[in-house]
């Protein structure tokens, strides 16, 4: 027995040594509840950072979350590309442009000029691999004088505007580039807030740049913890931990005080992908019944618990101009019967398969499981982590997928979308699909440079798609965000790029 | 399976013993070494994705994540390189984020270190709590009912990632004691220790409780009573009797929190080895992941050879001279409450499985959604508006089935090897301190997802407590007197082995087999994010459980029910066996 107490004592003496070990969040100042009084915003995040907050990856938006770092253009509310860095531009002929830049600093106290931009864009450009945004266009810039720059595309791209209010396309400064190939924004962007300090993969601490050209901001500065568990986050708001808690689940949404709670419409859909390369539906008639059993409005709200909107099509209210635009789908293939159902899949199990991330999507994929039963198929699930599984997505080893997707990826724009996930040569092709219509559409709203008729060509493009019944959308998300009633000015950002900027403040 | 004396050999077999320790962990270092190219899953496609999301996988930008991480090497020219780099204190980078690997280990572990060490305290004092009625009792000679565990047994079975979201809820929100989240300072180890150190504290003081009465039945303590030595004189030695059979469970139960805690690390967002471990393996880093598992290989066998110095020091002499007589348990009336306990528990499980096969699991009314008990759903609805106590129903054959299969693999396993002492003692440290989900991850990467592949995955590695178990009470056997004696007889070892080793060894790692099975329902379903297991919609308890989790604070009632079925199967099992037992040898 003295044995053991020796050893009891031991550890105990240990804890104390060991207690070095906790994550401080110091050098941002004062962090836990004397936050507030120093009117510093303390922000939850879902998504730790993966390599280091470095633009190229998918730590990008978090720059632009926190209005750390900007592109030559933003974005703004409707999806139009707005002056950021750039104060103007305009297109000299189908595959060149020039951007008048402002006067603005790098937090490391240089100028902005056209050769830092150059860089900052070249170096996004010879990133291995390649950032999404610049998967489909090559483009070469070059300085013109101090404050122009002139980017050439190898091909027509009329949405470079857009592309460029992408956070990988974000300019830092010459110091932000190591050797190594590796990307620091730490000190090196052009925002109204400067990072100080990035604890591992759970804090960050960001005091105000005073000498943004946009003004001094109102907030001091921002103390970012990282909580990926959702009900994690709910509970660090409602505890006070922090002031603004992104991503509130479902689940956890109604334990929100009502003020403290925001729902913004998302880009994302869910929907019901059909397998039309392999399997049971690549018959029509069968993926009309789907289409037709399948209803994703009893999802919203109970799945949902009320924050989405039942389907309208593959783009919904957060896409501002999909609404007035959309196109009547016409020339779908006859549904089949419950009693056809039951004599064509024969013996025949429907492989429903869903992923575990989005804690929605399995109980959304059980739903949808009995709707589908009642149109006569015999459903099996499989439910597994998304990365356990995307190698059997890719190569059609499923007949449906309940898949939550953002619609407009990194460019802003709609087409990217759409031709990675249903020409018959696009790379994210879960479908299969091989429909000469939907890809001439597709190609057609890729090549249109007037805003209102890629639109509608967008739109076009959509109603083919859903002719051929390879997707049935669900619904469109919402997104919850946690704001405490102490904050005024959060940016509620349909396309999650935004959050904080200038004007965010404690009361 | 040797069954002579430790004591007369101790050189070679340290040796040899240090042989099996090498041997186990490289070859389970060599198995993550090759996971990436063993799964069906291209390890580009994973690191792509867990650098960028929304990234389209191109063949162009799978070719650069590969070109860069020098994927076509293949996995032996990775471990070399990855070795040689160990002396220099080189773990490489992260595939992921091509940051320094060793660094974010080293901190990683310090965390999760420190929450052990903060769970085990914890667990003493629960533990502790147990067994103080039988130790005060007994030192004072009036243990004359036994009992049934049945407090043990009810906290063991408590899930330990619903008693954190409870506390985190509880003591974290509502009240503000201690916070909900975070990892800044000891204020913040509080609710994460209780979670994790309440159950394993049930399960040791169980062990502890149910081994007690032997010693208290031993002449010496007898002896002692008659010459008036003080109660707590007595209370201590029959504590370091029983202790030192007890003590190698603090290995695969406490120490194995470094890097099992997964769900608790996520609920308190502690940034702990465990989730470090989670993240690289389904991305496929392999860099942190080898390293990872080399800190638990290390800490297993660092935990075992200290686990096992305290227990020579504990009974050093008398292990050593032979001079230990084995553990016998009196055979004490069991009290009439126990019997009922065990009768009440079978009852109510028998009445829940009736009620609930009558009944639709699978039925799916989203306008029933979240409904608590009432009359048309007894124990209330969960969030897709399926009845609860039907799901209940039709889950408890398959759970309650494939645990007990897998618990009878894992306690044979362990009985074997826990009887091969010098190879089995390595293994069990090594394998002692591994993830169920690392288990996992080499089974799909072997069989793709199964049904049965999660009872794989659970038997791989929940061997390791009745293994250790094994091992230390036949050390004490073996150097008792009366194996001297059978062995001057000539006894073979098949006569050791019947009438000496076993009923020695099987009474007490089946109660610990009967503690764990909660634990086995809970682990089999926390690995079906993989794939292994019985895919949804089937009801089984643990994943009832699992589903139903981000509902606590909305609607308990959802994980009530599956709750109290887990403890009322734990306290059958406990009652149940114990007064079994006394009804066959009264």
């Amino acid at each position: 027995m003295r044995t053991t107490s020796r050893g009891l004592i031991a550890a105990l003496a240990l804890t104390p040594l060991l207690a070095g070990c906790f994550v401080s969040g110091e050098g941002g100042g004062d962090t836990g509840a004397d936050g507030g009084s120093t009117g510093r915003l303390r922000v939850a995040l879902a998504v730790p950072p993966v390599q280091a907050l470095s633009p190229y990856s998918n730590d990008a938006t978090v720059l632009s979350k926190l209005s750390v770092a900007e592109g030559l253009t933003a974005l703004d509310k409707d999806g139009v590309a707005a002056p950021a860095l750039a104060k103007s531009w305009k297109q000299t002929n189908d595959t060149t442009w020039t951007f008048e830049l402002r006067k603005a600093s790098f937090q490391d106290g240089t100028q902005v000029t056209a050769e830092s931009v150059v860089n900052a864009l070249d170096h996004a450009g010879a990133a291995e691999p390649k950032p999404r945004v610049l998967s489909d266009v090559t483009l070469t810039a070059k300085a013109d004088d101090a404050d122009t720059v002139t980017i050439s595309t190898k091909a027509a791209d009329p949405v470079l505007p857009l592309r460029l209010a992408s956070p990988a396309l974000a300019v830092l400064s010459a110091k932000a580039f190591g050797k190594d190939g590796t990307v620091s924004p730490v000190g090196t962007g052009t925002g109204p807030f400067e990072i100080t300090k990035l604890t591992g993969k759970s804090k960050a601490a960001l005091d105000r740049y005073d000498g943004y050209w946009g003004g001094k901001a109102k907030a001091p500065g921002i103390d970012v913890t990282w909580i990926a568990d959702g009900t994690a986050r709910a509970n660090a708001l409602r505890g006070g931990d922090v002031d603004i808690a992104e991503w509130i689940p479902t689940a956890q949404a109604k334990l929100l005080d009502d003020k403290t709670r925001h729902e913004v419409p998302s880009v994302r859909t869910d929907s019901l992908v059909l397998n039309t390369g392999s399997g049971l539906f690549t018959d029509p008639a069968l993926r009309g019944a789907a289409r037709e059993a399948v209803d994703g409005s009893a999802l919203v709200d109970s799945v949902f618990g009320g924050y989405a909107d039942p389907a309208q099509g593959l783009f919904g209210p957060a896409v501002p101009w999909a609404a007035d635009k959309r196109v009547e789908v016409t020339g779908r293939a006859k549904a089949a019967t419950t009693a056809q159902v039951k004599a064509k899949t024969e013996g025949k199990t429907l492989r429903l398969a869903t992923y575990t991330n989005r804690a929605e999507l399995p109980e959304a994929a059980t739903v949808l499981q009995q709707q589908l039963e009642k149109a006569g198929f015999t459903v099996k699930q499989d439910v597994r982590e998304y990365t356990q599984m995307e190698a059997d997505l890719l190569a059609g080893k499923y007949d449906a997928l309940v898949f939550s997707r953002v619609t407009l990826l990194d460019t802003g724009d709609a087409v990217a979308y759409l031709a990675s996930d249903y020409t018959s040569d696009g790379v994210y092709n879960i479908a299969g699909l091989k429909d000469a219509k939907v890809d001439e559409a597709i190609k057609s709203a890729a090549e249109e440079g007037d805003t209102t008729k890629r639109q509608q060509k967008i739109m076009a493009a959509e109603a083919q798609i859903l002719r051929t019944d390879a997707v049935v959308p669900l619904v469109h998300e919402k997104v919850v965000q946690g704001i405490s009633t102490d904050v005024e000015g959060v940016l509620l950002d349909p396309r999650e790029r935004s959050l904080i900027d200038v004007d965010t403040h404690l009361k | 399976m040797s069954v002579t004396s430790v004591g007369t050999e101790a050189g070679p077999s340290r040796w040899r013993a240090g042989l099996g320790r090498l041997t186990a962990g490289a070859s389970l270092l060599t198995a993550v070494a090759m996971l990436p190219w063993l799964s069906g899953n291209d390890p580009a496609l994973t690191v792509l994705r867990a650098r960028s999301a929304d990234q389209d996988p191109t063949p162009a930008q799978l070719a650069a994540v590969r070109g860069q991480l020098g994927l076509d090497e293949g996995p032996i020219a990775h471990l070399a390189h990855w070795l040689g780099g160990l002396p220099r204190g080189d773990a490489g980078t992260s595939w992921v984020s091509g940051e320094a690997v060793l660094p974010q280990v080293t901190s990683a572990f310090a965390v999760s270190f420190t929450l052990m060490l903060g769970a085990l305290v914890v667990t003493v004092a629960v533990a502790a709590l147990v067994s103080a009625r039988t130790l005060y009792l007994g030192s004072r000679r009036r243990l004359n009912r036994g009992r049934g565990a049945t407090g043990a047994a009810i906290l063991a079975a408590l899930p330990k990632f619903l008693l954190a979201s409870l506390l985190a809820t509880v003591c974290g929100v509502w009240l503000g004691w201690f916070p909900s989240s975070g990892w800044e300072g000891p204020p913040s180890m509080v609710l994460p220790s209780l979670a994790l150190g309440v159950p394993s504290g049930a399960m040791i003081g169980g062990l502890l409780d149910q081994s007690l009465p032997a010693a208290f039945n031993e002449p010496w303590a007898r002896t002692w009573h008659a010459y008036g030595f003080a109660p707590n004189h007595v209370a201590r030695h029959a504590l370091r009797r029983t202790l030192a059979g007890v003590l190698p469970q603090l290995l695969p139960t406490v120490v194995a929190l470094v890097g099992g805690a997964v769900a608790v690390e996520k609920i308190f967002n502690i940034p702990g080895l465990g989730r470090l471990a989670l993240d690289a393996a389904i991305a496929q880093d392999l860099p942190p992941l080898q390293t990872a598992t080399l800190v638990l290989v290390l800490l297993g066998t660092a935990a075992g050879l200290l686990l096992q110095a305290l227990r020579r020091a504990l009974l050093g002499p008398a292990l050593r001279d032979g001079a230990l007589p084995a553990l016998h348990p009196p055979a004490l009336p069991r009290g009439r409450s126990t019997r009922w306990a065990a009768a009440a528990c079978a009852l109510a499980l028998l009445a829940l499985v009736v009620a609930g096969l009558l009944r639709d699991p699978l039925h799916v009314d989203t306008a029933a959604r979240l409904l608590p008990p009432s009359a048309a759903h007894p124990l209330g609805t969960d969030a897709l508006g399926r009845d609860l106590l039907a799901r209940l129903g039709h889950g408890a054959l398959r759970t309650v089935g494939v645990a007990l299969a897998v618990t009878a693999v894992c306690t044979v396993t362990g009985l074997l090897l826990g009887m091969a002492a010098q190879v089995g003692a390595g293994l069990t440290e090594v394998v002692s301190t591994m993830p169920a989900v690392l288990a996992g991850l080499l089974t799909t990467a072997v069989t793709g997802p199964s049904a049965w592949g999660a009872a794989l995955a659970v038997c791989l590695v929940g061997w390791t407590p009745y293994a250790a178990q094994a091992a230390a009470l036949l050390e004490q056997e073996r150097a008792s007197g009366h194996m001297l004696a059978s062995l001057s007889f000539g006894a073979g070892p098949g006569y050791l082995l019947r009438h000496h080793l076993l009923p020695a060894v099987l009474p007490g790692v089946l109660r610990n087999a009967l503690l764990r099975l909660p634990t086995t329902v809970l682990v089999l379903a926390s690995l079906g994010f993989l794939g292994l297991g019985e895919q949804p919609p089937t009801a089984e308890w643990g994943r009832l459980l699992s589903e139903n989790q981000p509902y606590v604070e909305l609607a308990p009632w959802t994980v009530l029910g599956p709750a109290c079925a887990l403890v009322l199967l734990s306290v059958l099992a406990m009652s149940g066996t114990a007064s079994g037992r006394s009804r066959a040898r009264g």
